[in-house]
């Protein structure tokens, strides 16, 4: 299940496993070197953070000098989360109208960003996300400057032209068109609206299929110029570069920008509180069913979310995980998942899984909560709870194989309002004990705060 | 019919070493240990070792046999060995952190696995303990089936697997390497199939005759060939790559009309066989020509049909299919039910466009620099020098073609790109797929 819309194609590149040590020592500092017109926030593990004086775009620098190759990243702190009805898919569709041109670097001077960059090589792309939106690419060092004048540029100076909005509505529609070809996704995307009343999170980030074909240019161009500034956005550097080269590209192009005029919108809806169960149904033509269910959980900052990541891991991850054994090697379902989503606002916990031939969706929905319910009458073993640790510690390394997936790791926990979670997470997970585990179990996965849905195929007329 | 070439393909031109640029080949090391073709190339990461190898047991050299034998012997393999379970096997890795994985695709059967540099000795083992001895136990045999009889059914209805199983078929005569079964077929040929004919198909072509392990990031040359031989001391048979050829043939242009209900995309395949292999004169010249048509967002395909005209999010071309076998050329796009028409006329008017006219000096030169470029970005990561490296021998090219490789894309004049265009396709004989619900 993705939450995660992108410009699609262009090159994706491997992003396994390199770079930094498991186990280092830990190292924070208040103080970091002082460099003209840019204020020192804080240096965790070797990244920097400093905010640019003059507009307070904050900047992360993470120098890896593995390879000859940087990854550089704009992350806005604007997604879904930030729309409402008649605009629900405007921060997606922006997104692809990020790529239509801009003043100083577009089709016609024959620099645009997609000229540039297919010209240098390497792999770019762009994520809307219900929380944030990303735009980032890989690039060898010589090629850096270009790429971060290219962002810098369509941060404020996006052609937004009514003619491009036509042409990319219906490429927009296609790639909503696309994900509705599949059964699992028409049903997550029906149990997160069941799940979600007041919240944005209610509508999926692409949107619904009306407001993306008649979503006006006026209300685009409104949503950029709120959205679209400085004080509102991270850049991050990862790879083949110090922190003084990096602040001063930064400086460079970004310096001339002022803050936005007035303050970025805060959201401040809340979801009101859930008294009861839920459920959908979704029926189309199809071979085999599917069954999920949510529970609403706090927010990605809570301190909760580490015991929920083992809970996932003794749920789910693996052979030895609980809803294989009961799922999938007992024959019920092809496959069995959990995850939790990390939000900013009130998040969930989904459990899934495909029914596996002849199998009913009652049997399948009974046997996830019956795991459930195990968890939370009689806990989990600490050998469970160390197998999931450790795993986590080992997937530290592997992500770190490769620039692109530090920078994309941090955008995710800039996202959702605290990049050091990149660090502290995987040590609250070392800290998560067993009674932890239990204990969220029972404190969020409750039928109450439940959203079930299943996916029954019919014949095809 | 399950692949991680898919994974393989995104690194599919090339990708590039850690350290250096160039000179790939001086830092890689490869000998035969225990008849397994052993190549490691030790980078600067840190702790992190990628593991990628291939046998030739994959769905092509079944034969006359149950076509459903290369996948549910390949299932088998991750159900326990003679003398630990599944469980035991996943508690093991999961207690370090490392994965193991095995994959059934068109030709071989694929390894996959990653560790942390201490825990190697304990996955080359595991490897080697699951390829060699499997428990083939009958129950687990009953859960694989009914898996795999899953799959079948997910397949079925998933209009990207429709689309390119009803190209093959077009497009590759019976015999083909790159000929897919039906999943009608499958479904028939999964209810005949029993553990003894597993049992004999694994006897009959596991083993290190052919086989390729590539190892690559924090790995001590020495301790890893060492490893390997240990572990694999003894094992014999296997399959050859070079049996499994087949007759090429371009056929005449033909379309295939895929009915699934309730779907709000159209899959669409536009293409035809090329009679090329990777590595055949003129392949090189027909990808870059390709590249410039349909990769990217700079492609014709991508800046026309889609910047252009609004008609579709996915469009592209490329080359596939071709490591061991003649592969094809093939347009590969999505289009709305009621802009299918338009869609496909929009394509075909680029593809006699670029068919009939070439491309152009500047189009050539910037998608030689932005192929190298990203040839460069792309190896420095584990995964993606690993899977370079697995490529370039698969094709059957020494390491050192990993260094030419720029050299060979920078050679190439606009004269040999599009006579190799034209000599090897034409607009009237492509074969056009549509799977989903047509109007």
């Amino acid at each position: 299940m993705t939450l995660i819309r992108t410009m699609g194609v262009v090159v994706a590149l491997g992003v396994w496993g390199l770079a930094l040590p498991v186990g280092r020592a830990r190292t924070a500092s208040a103080a970091g070197a002082a460099i003209p017109g840019f204020t020192h926030v804080k240096t965790l593990d070797g990244i920097e953070e400093y905010t640019l004086d003059s507009n307070g775009l904050d900047v992360l620098v993470v120098p890896d000098h593995t390879a000859p190759v940087v990854s550089f990243n704009v992350t806005y702190r604007v997604g879904s989360r930030n729309e409402v009805t008649g605009t629900t898919g405007a921060t997606h569709i922006l997104e692809h109208l990020m790529f239509k041109g801009s003043t100083a670097f577009n089709d016609p001077k024959g620099n645009s960003i997609k000229q540039y960059l297919e010209r240098v090589g390497g792999g770019y792309n762009a994520e809307t996300s219900l929380d944030y939106t990303k735009y980032y690419a890989t690039v060898g060092v010589e090629g850096l400057d270009g790429y971060v004048a290219i962002e810098a540029d369509r941060m404020r100076g996006l052609w937004l032209r009514e003619a491009d909005r036509q042409s990319e509505m219906t490429v927009v529609r296609n790639e909503f068109e696309r994900d509705n070809n599949s059964p699992d996704y028409v049903l997550y995307g029906e149990v997160t609206a069941a799940a979600y009343q007041a919240l944005p999170y209610h509508h999926s980030t692409i949107g619904w299929k009306s407001d993306i074909e008649c979503v006006p240019i006026n209300k685009l161009k409104a949503f950029y110029d709120t959205y679209y500034w400085p004080n509102n956005a991270t850049v991050t550097f990862v790879g083949d570069i110090d922190l003084g080269k990096a602040l001063a590209l930064v400086n460079k192009y970004y310096g001339g920008y002022k803050r936005s005029p007035t303050a970025i919108p805060a959201l401040y809806t809340e979801e009101p509180d859930q008294t009861g169960a839920r459920r959908v149904i979704v029926k189309r033509p199809g071979e085999l069913g599917s069954v999920m269910i949510v529970h609403k959980v706090p927010n990605a900052l809570h301190a909760d979310h580490a015991a929920l990541a083992v809970l996932d891991g003794i749920l789910g991850a693996g052979k030895n995980s609980r809803l294989y054994g009961a799922l999938v090697d007992k024959g019920l379902a092809l496959d069995a998942n959990t995850s939790t989503d990390g939000r900013h606002d009130l998040s969930l916990h989904a459990m899934s899984a495909s029914l596996a031939p002849g199998v009913t969706h009652a049997t399948v929905e009974a046997a996830l909560l019956a795991e459930v319910e195990k968890v939370k009458v009689t806990g989990v073993t600490a050998e469970e709870v160390a197998r999931v640790q450790r795993q986590t510690l080992a997937d530290q390394s592997y992500k770190r194989d490769g620039t692109s997936g530090i920078a994309s790791e941090l955008s995710a926990w800039i996202a959702v309002g605290d990049w050091t979670l990149y660090e502290s997470f995987p040590e609250r997970i070392a800290m998560v004990t067993p009674a932890d585990v239990q204990r969220v179990a029972q404190a969020y996965l409750n039928e109450d705060q439940s959203t079930t849905g299943w996916f029954v195929p019919v014949a095809a007329k | 019919m399950m692949t991680m070439r898919a994974l393989l393909a995104l690194v599919a031109l090339v990708s590039t070493p850690a350290l250096a640029t160039t000179h790939i080949a001086e830092h890689v090391t490869r000998a035969r240990i225990v008849g397994i073709d052993v190549i490691a190339y030790p980078t600067s990461v840190q702790n992190v070792v990628t593991i990628v190898g291939v046998l030739p047991a994959g769905d092509a050299v079944v034969g006359s046999g149950n076509i459903t034998l290369p996948t549910l012997t390949g299932m088998m393999l991750e159900r326990g060995t003679t003398t630990q379970d599944q469980f035991a096997i996943a508690r093991k890795l999961e207690s370090v952190g490392a994965r193991v994985a095995f994959s059934t695709g068109p030709q071989m059967l694929n390894i996959q696995a990653r560790t942390l540099k201490e825990n190697l000795p304990l996955v080359v083992g595991l490897i080697a303990e699951q390829l060699r001895a499997p428990a083939f136990e009958a129950e687990e045999f009953d859960k694989a089936k009914q898996q795999f009889e899953g799959w079948i059914e997910q397949s079925t209805v998933n209009t990207d697997y429709r689309a390119e199983e009803a190209f093959s078929r077009l497009a590759y005569p019976t015999g083909h390497l790159n000929r897919k079964y039906t999943v009608d077929a499958y479904r028939a040929a999964l209810k005949n199939v029993t553990l003894e004919d597993v049992k004999a198909y694994h006897h009959a072509h596991y083993g290190p005759a052919s086989m390729i392990l590539v190892l690559v990031g924090d790995v001590d040359v020495t301790q890893g060939r060492a490893e390997i031989e240990r572990a694999f001391a003894g094992w014999t048979g296997g399959g050859s790559i070079g049996s499994l050829s087949a007759p090429a043939t371009l056929r005449a242009g033909n379309t295939n009309l895929v009915r699934l209900a309730g779907k709000t995309s159209v899959s669409v395949l536009l293409g035809a066989p090329t009679g090329l292999k990777y590595r055949d004169p003129d392949a090189l010249a027909l990808r870059v020509g390709t590249a410039i048509f349909g990769s990217g967002f700079t492609g014709r395909l991508m800046s026309h049909v889609r910047d252009r005209d609004g008609l579709t999010y996915h469009i592209g071309a490329g080359l596939s299919e071709d490591t061991f076998s003649d592969g094809s050329w093939r347009v590969d796009a999505s289009f709305a039910p009621q802009l299918l028409e338009k869609g496909l006329a929009s394509t075909r008017h680029e593809v006699q466009l670029w068919w009939s006219q070439g491309v152009t000096e500047k189009e050539l030169a910037a998608r030689k620099q932005g192929l190298i470029g990203n040839y460069h970005v792309s190896l420095a990561t584990t995964g993606g020098m690993a899977g370079a490296l697995l490529q370039a021998v698969e094709r059957g090219y020494e390491i050192s073609w990993l260094d030419e490789y720029p050299e060979a894309i920078n050679a190439l004049t606009v004269a040999q790109v599009n006579a190799a265009i034209k000599r090897h396709l034409d607009p009237e004989k492509l074969v056009l797929i549509e799977a989903g619900t047509v109007p």
